[in-house]
């Protein structure tokens, strides 16, 4: 494996480790190099065993290894959870006093060639009369130093951190010095990493931020949810950034009221957003049917996490596709975009209210937990696409008459305008109706109002994203996977230096057959690559293209697809 | 509310038949809406009515204005989001008491906590029409029932004695058999800033044969013909209102003028002019 080298903070939860894992971060984006944070933690406040895995490289990378070169530990029960995570000649540096190793975790030190080394930092912050939680800021500096950076960079992060709180930061500097010195006197730990250029702008940014940025970008004006994870950051960001711009931002009472309240906003004329994981979804699904009744555009953010229930609240999985697609009662039409990284998250959180606008359809976001929260580096501005809303306007609205709303059309889209904007009043109804909403029972009209809706199919299918294809455009194998399986495997690819084709797709609903055909008829064999146990990218596949998968690598543990599990993976292909 | 409107009854005509049964008190209501309407000179495109599930939402075509007919129970968190959208529209809510009182009871106290500037009107008949004669939560306990013929043995909820406790901001009761007090109630309603809730005792012809038509006109009064009736005194309005057996008060029975609404309150939108229909594209 090449120009890759990854730290692994781990302890309890509220021991700071995300406090560290950002901070290096930002020490290593500084000196030019791309990152990528990976966080697992538990369902509690405190306690518990929690990490902050950083993959750093000198290119761009968007994954996770299994493995981690360094391993700075600070609790007893965190450490015997990651020891098996140390790669062979790895090194692990704790603070746990009387660390008592199993015979099974001799076993795996010896076996990997890891070394172990204790760090008494209780004695040396006694000495300093310093609490004993600024044990990780000593630590990650001592390491800092082993890598062999400067500890300018480090001490001008925590400064900036901590600019508001004079006391924390002269607490903290005190322990970078002393950490930086300890680890000078230490050997140095080879990261292998090419010398990266200098780039101005790096920043780190989670998907559920994108998504976030993203949907201020857009005109979305009225944000309704939940709280929720791996949702509720978006929540948050919006939150903390509501006064300077103004959006109304609403934690409802629960997630049927979040999703009736945006339909509501929507329905009026504005643009509206909601955001939950599975179990508020199921709590929306009715809503997701009134808005393809009554042709009002919505869009709605569905985090995954892995179900049933409660399921594992705080890890991942893409375990809520065929939820996405089916749910609501009823026939409709409707669109599930999947996000996978920074890019997708801004893109098609815009593109969903294009969609959502212009066939007046509900449209729904996938992400996951592992897009949600996880760091990524952005090196770019992402540029905002064009707002299409399909609104009548100006002069148009005088000349417009009750019927025109759900008028039945070659496309299935009706005229639609801003509530209050024309003196052509209708009625939106969630009762089968005629043309101006007027209920009906008529068979002939019923069946004519439903195939009117059924129709935009048609026109959506022309604009949605295409499948993108990465490496050879035919062959042997071809990998196919959805979500964040786009992040590992394309990594795998590019640091594996193996020509395997991988098909990526944004758009699970509705699918274009033709385009998928065209791509996959030129390879020989299928291999689907899912975050679930059903499968259920893959059986959508064979019951629409009418084929058959070779293999498929289904994984519902709630990690994400590490990277060199991918590289073992297609190594065997 | 329209400077210079010129507002006709007709104007909220519809073509559509009615299809309600003979003595619904659903006809009156529609009649004394329209009459707020037109005296606070809100033509038909300048109002949204919002129908939830159930008897009255099946008169959501037979009246103009721009309408919307959602889910049950469900009507009032979809009139909350299209008023933020546009708090400058006045946005009415209709509700039965099945939906707002059973699958919908969280978004009726959350509106009155919150308090956001919509009007909320509760028809209440005390069972279900629709779906052809069950108990609601307003039954009288003891009513036999299609879902319960036996009786109900469950405790009757008083709304209005219900939701003073929660300290809202207007609570009115009236009866469907008195258009001009249900038109004078719907004028301060829609005028009052916050969450405007009005209950409507209506008899329903059909399948309520315990609290009929003639039964609740012989025991309602006027809150007005108390000597000294003061309808900002919560504790007053709690006392008249907890009696629904043999003196039922209706009128104006409370209202809080110094409780701000919910857009009012928002940090955001301070020294903000436009409502967020009129932002999307220039923000």
């Amino acid at each position: 494996m090449k120009n890759r080298f990854s730290v692994k903070i781990v302890g309890e939860s509220g021991q700071g480790i995300n406090l560290m894992g950002e901070v290096l971060s930002k020490a290593f984006l500084e000196l030019g190099y791309y990152v990528f944070g990976y966080r697992e933690y538990p369902s509690l406040i405190k306690g518990g065993s929690a990490s902050y895995q950083l993959d750093i490289s000198a290119q761009n990378i968007n994954s996770s290894f299994k493995s981690s070169n360094v391993i700075i530990g600070l609790s007893r029960i965190a450490l015997s959870q990651y020891l098996s995570d140390i790669s062979d000649g790895g090194l692990i540096v704790h603070n746990v006093v009387k660390f008592q190793k199993s015979e099974a975790e001799n076993h795996i030190l010896k076996s990997k060639n890891a070394s172990e080394e204790f760090i008494d930092t209780n004695s040396l912050l006694d000495k300093l009369n310093l609490n004993y939680r600024y044990a990780n800021t000593f630590l990650v500096s001592l390491i800092w130093a082993r890598l062999g950076f400067d500890v300018e960079i480090l001490q001008e992060i925590f400064k900036e951190y901590f600019k508001e709180r004079d006391d924390i930061l002269e607490n903290n500097l005190t322990c970078i010095n002393l950490g930086f010195e300890e680890g000078s006197n230490q050997s140095l730990v080879e990261h292998g990493l090419d010398k990266p250029e200098k780039k101005a702008n790096l920043e780190i940014m989670t998907g559920n931020e994108a998504i976030a940025r993203s949907a201020i970008a857009c005109g979305v004006r009225a944000f309704y949810a939940y709280p929720m994870t791996p949702a509720s950051s978006i929540l948050e960001y919006l939150a903390n950034n509501a006064i300077n711009t103004g959006m109304i931002v609403k934690q409802a009472e629960d997630e049927i009221t979040a999703a009736q309240m945006t339909l509501g906003s929507m329905f009026m004329g504005t643009r509206a957003m909601t955001a939950t994981s599975g179990g508020g979804f199921d709590l929306m699904t009715e809503t997701i049917s009134l808005a393809g009744m009554t042709e009002t555009p919505f869009v709605c953010v569905l985090a995954q996490r892995p179900g049933p229930a409660t399921g594992l609240p705080t890890w991942t999985q893409a375990g809520d596709l065929n939820l996405a697609i089916f749910a609501g009662h009823g026939e409709f039409p409707r669109c599930v975009l999947a996000c996978s990284d920074l890019e997708s998250c801004h893109r098609l959180t815009q593109q969903a209210f294009n969609i959502a606008e212009y066939f007046q359809i509900p449209v729904i976001v996938l992400t996951e937990k592992h897009i949600a929260e996880s760091y990524f580096t952005k090196d770019t501005n992402f540029e905002n696409l064009p707002i299409i809303r399909n609104l009548v306007e100006g002069k148009a609205l005088e000349k417009l008459s009750p019927n025109d709303r759900y008028q039945f059309t070659d496309s299935g889209v009706s005229k639609r305008w801003v509530i209050g904007a024309s003196k052509a009043t209708f009625l939106a109804n969630s009762d089968e109706h005629s043309e101006d909403g007027s209920v009906t029972e008529d068979a002939s009209l019923a069946q004519q109002m439903y195939e009117k809706r059924m129709k935009k199919y048609t026109g959506l299918l022309k604009v949605i994203p295409e499948p993108t294809l990465f490496g050879k455009t035919s062959g042997e194998f071809l990998l196919i996977g959805w979500g964040s399986v786009k992040l590992s495997v394309l990594d795998a690819i590019n640091f594996a230096d193996k020509n395997v084709s991988y098909l990526h797709l944004e758009v699970l609903h509705p699918l274009d057959i033709a385009k998928l055909s065209n791509i996959m008829g030129r390879f020989k064999k299928y291999i689907a690559i899912e975050q679930n146990y059903l499968g259920q990218m893959s059986k959508i596949l064979e019951m629409e293209l009418k084929i058959s998968f070779t293999d498929k690598w289904l994984k519902y543990d709630g990690r994400p697809f590490f990277v060199d599990e991918v590289i073992k993976y297609i190594n065997k292909l | 509310m329209c400077n210079g409107c010129k507002v006709k009854y007709s104007d909220y005509y519809s073509d559509n038949i009615y299809t309600w049964c003979t003595n619904c008190g659903n006809y009156a209501i529609h009649q004394a809406l329209k009459r707020s309407l037109v005296k606070l000179k809100i033509p038909p495109y300048q109002v949204l009515l919002c129908f939830d599930i159930g008897c009255h939402g099946n008169g959501a075509d037979k009246i103009g204005g721009y309408r919307f007919h959602g889910l049950h129970g469900r009507v009032i968190p979809f009139a909350v989001g299209a008023h933020l959208a546009n708090h400058k529209m006045p946005v009415i809510a209709f509700g039965g008491d099945g939906g707002t009182l059973d699958e919908g009871i969280n978004h009726l106290i959350h509106a009155v906590r919150s308090n956001y500037n919509i009007t909320f009107i509760l028809h209440n008949n005390g069972n279900f029409g629709l779906t052809k004669g069950q108990v609601t939560p307003t039954s009288p306990k003891g009513l036999a029932m299609n879902s319960n013929p036996f009786g109900l043995i469950e405790d009757q909820i008083n709304v209005c004695k219900f939701l003073l406790n929660l300290e809202p901001s207007f609570v009115a009761r009236t009866f469907s058999g008195n258009i001009h007090q249900m038109e004078r109630v719907f004028v301060d309603a829609i005028t009052h800033k916050g969450f405007s809730f009005v209950e409507i005792l209506q008899a329903c012809p059909t399948y309520n044969k315990v609290n009929t038509h003639e039964k609740i006109y012989s025991k309602v009064y006027d809150v007005d013909e108390l000597d000294d009736y003061d309808p900002q005194n919560l504790s007053q309005a709690l006392k008249v209102s907890s009696d629904l057996d043999n003196k039922i008060a209706t009128g104006v029975l409370y209202f809080n003028k110094t409780k701000k609404d919910f857009y009012s309150r928002l940090p955001q939108r301070l020294n903000r002019n436009k409502a967020l229909i009129d932002e999307v594209k220039n923000y």
